[in-house]
């Protein structure tokens, strides 16, 4: 099973690798919005940290929307009648899984890198990347079976917005709510409680991705 | 149909009970509290419908889990029939809080945990009707939507029933306190309020049935 999750991995890749708009076009899109903001807000007004926060988790919400539907989406139909032959529908959800955290991950972190260099970037620690490794962690989890499930639908860019956004709410509130308070008060104890409410919402989302996706593949 | 045997019974169960919970809601003694005064007997109506709306999608996401083992058309109407009562109820639920909130707290809406919760549970669930309105397939809109549902319900779990009793809520119940106000409750007011919630479930309940009836007979033509 793991040398075909493996195998998964590596043709996702390589087909990112040769298909290069598809990662770019993201990447476009997170620059662009990142710009937006640069453009619109005052630079005095951003310099406030819960202003500061908030827009780039809003940020990262829309980006991981857009980039998550991509994830099922450029695969073709025939190709999917190929891996029904060769994977189990759990091999594939786990791949997907993982591709979606490790891109995720890397458009985190374009992101703030961009965001910092653009808005500042006063308010950096390490704490924070371990939350955007979190947030990445989370995000793709909760979103990949909804990707899964727009995907078999036709007109489907506007359901898969309209699909994720109430069930990404609150995973956003809580990452913006730690990384409000750590930012005041970095110490474990703080953000204690709403670190295991995130880890439960991915248990949840992880098993039921896992479970769920065998009834959506069949076809 | 056998959807339709003991909707008798049910009926007048329901109807009993909130008779005696209207008569008994606006007539009988309640604690005289500040800012709250007589507005506390929204407790009899407003409460009941979120019982009402979590206890049909319960009944849905069943439903739904049994459409996806057991691949029978039946199972997905009838969660989609008590989803559709269910957010009915939500919405009767927003309704009569907001107009109380206006009130007593002073603005219809307040950034509040459970108001969130709230709000994001009738998204979810009005997303979920769109979603099955853009399939036209029968059997695809129902394995979907069933996979959904599903997953909707559990991903309300830690927002209804977790979070809000983490941080500070002007709800009762809130910052660790056992979900429902077991503490602030008096005996009169327990003695409308117990008999209220039973008669608004059953209520939900008779609705779901005949309106599933309906659906059925619909889908059958």
């Amino acid at each position: 099973m793991l040398k075909k999750i493996f195998n998964i991995l590596y043709k996702d890749l390589k087909i990112d690798l040769s298909l290069k708009h598809l990662f770019l076009s993201v990447a476009l899109y997170l620059v662009s919005a990142i710009y937006i903001i640069y453009v619109v807000f005052d630079f005095n007004e951003i310099y406030e940290f819960e202003i500061w926060i908030s827009l780039f988790w809003i940020v990262i919400l829309f980006v991981s929307i857009t980039s998550i539907s991509k994830s099922f989406f450029h695969e073709s139909h025939n190709r999917n009648y190929y891996y029904y032959y060769l994977f189990s529908p759990s091999e594939l959800i786990v791949a997907k899984l993982i591709y979606n955290f490790i891109f995720l991950l890397i458009l985190f972190f374009i992101a703030i890198l961009f965001y910092s260099l653009l808005l500042g970037n006063l308010f950096l620690s390490k704490n924070f990347f371990l939350l955007l490794f979190l947030g990445a962690f989370s995000i793709s989890n909760c979103l990949t079976l909804i990707s899964a499930i727009s995907f078999q639908v036709k007109r489907n860019s506007v359901i898969v917005g309209i699909l994720s956004f109430p069930i990404i709410i609150p995973i956003l509130k809580i990452l913006i709510d730690i990384s409000k308070v750590s930012h005041i008060n970095p110490s474990w104890n703080v953000i204690e409680n709403d670190f295991y409410i995130l880890i439960l919402i991915n248990i949840i989302a992880v098993s039921l991705s896992y479970i769920l996706f065998n009834y959506l593949w069949k076809n | 149909m056998e959807e339709l045997k003991n909707l008798k019974y049910i009926k007048l169960f329901s109807v009993s009970l909130l008779i005696y919970a209207f008569i008994g809601g606006f007539l009988f003694d309640v604690p005289a509290l500040p800012i709250l005064n007589e507005s506390i007997r929204v407790l009899y109506f407003h409460v009941p419908m979120w019982f009402t709306m979590i206890f049909l999608l319960l009944i849905s996401c069943i439903n739904s889990f049994y459409f996806i083992s057991r691949k029978k058309i039946i199972y997905d109407t009838k969660s989609y029939t008590y989803t559709s009562v269910a957010v009915f109820f939500g919405f009767l639920g927003i309704l009569s809080g907001m107009i109380w909130a206006k009130f007593t707290w002073g603005s219809f809406w307040t950034n509040d945990p459970k108001l969130n919760g709230s709000a994001i549970t009738l998204l979810i669930y009005l997303s979920y009707f769109l979603l099955r309105s853009s399939i036209s397939d029968e059997i695809k809109k129902a394995k979907i939507s069933s996979v959904y549902n599903i997953f909707a319900f559990a991903m309300l779990i830690p927002l209804i029933f977790i979070l809000p009793r983490m941080t500070d809520s002007l709800h009762p119940g809130s910052g660790g306190n056992p979900g429902f106000n077991v503490y602030d409750m008096n005996a009169q007011l327990r003695m409308v309020f117990y008999p209220s919630v039973l008669g608004f479930i059953f209520l939900g309940i008779w609705i779901s049935k005949l309106k599933l009836v309906l659906n059925v007979l619909k889908n059958d033509n």
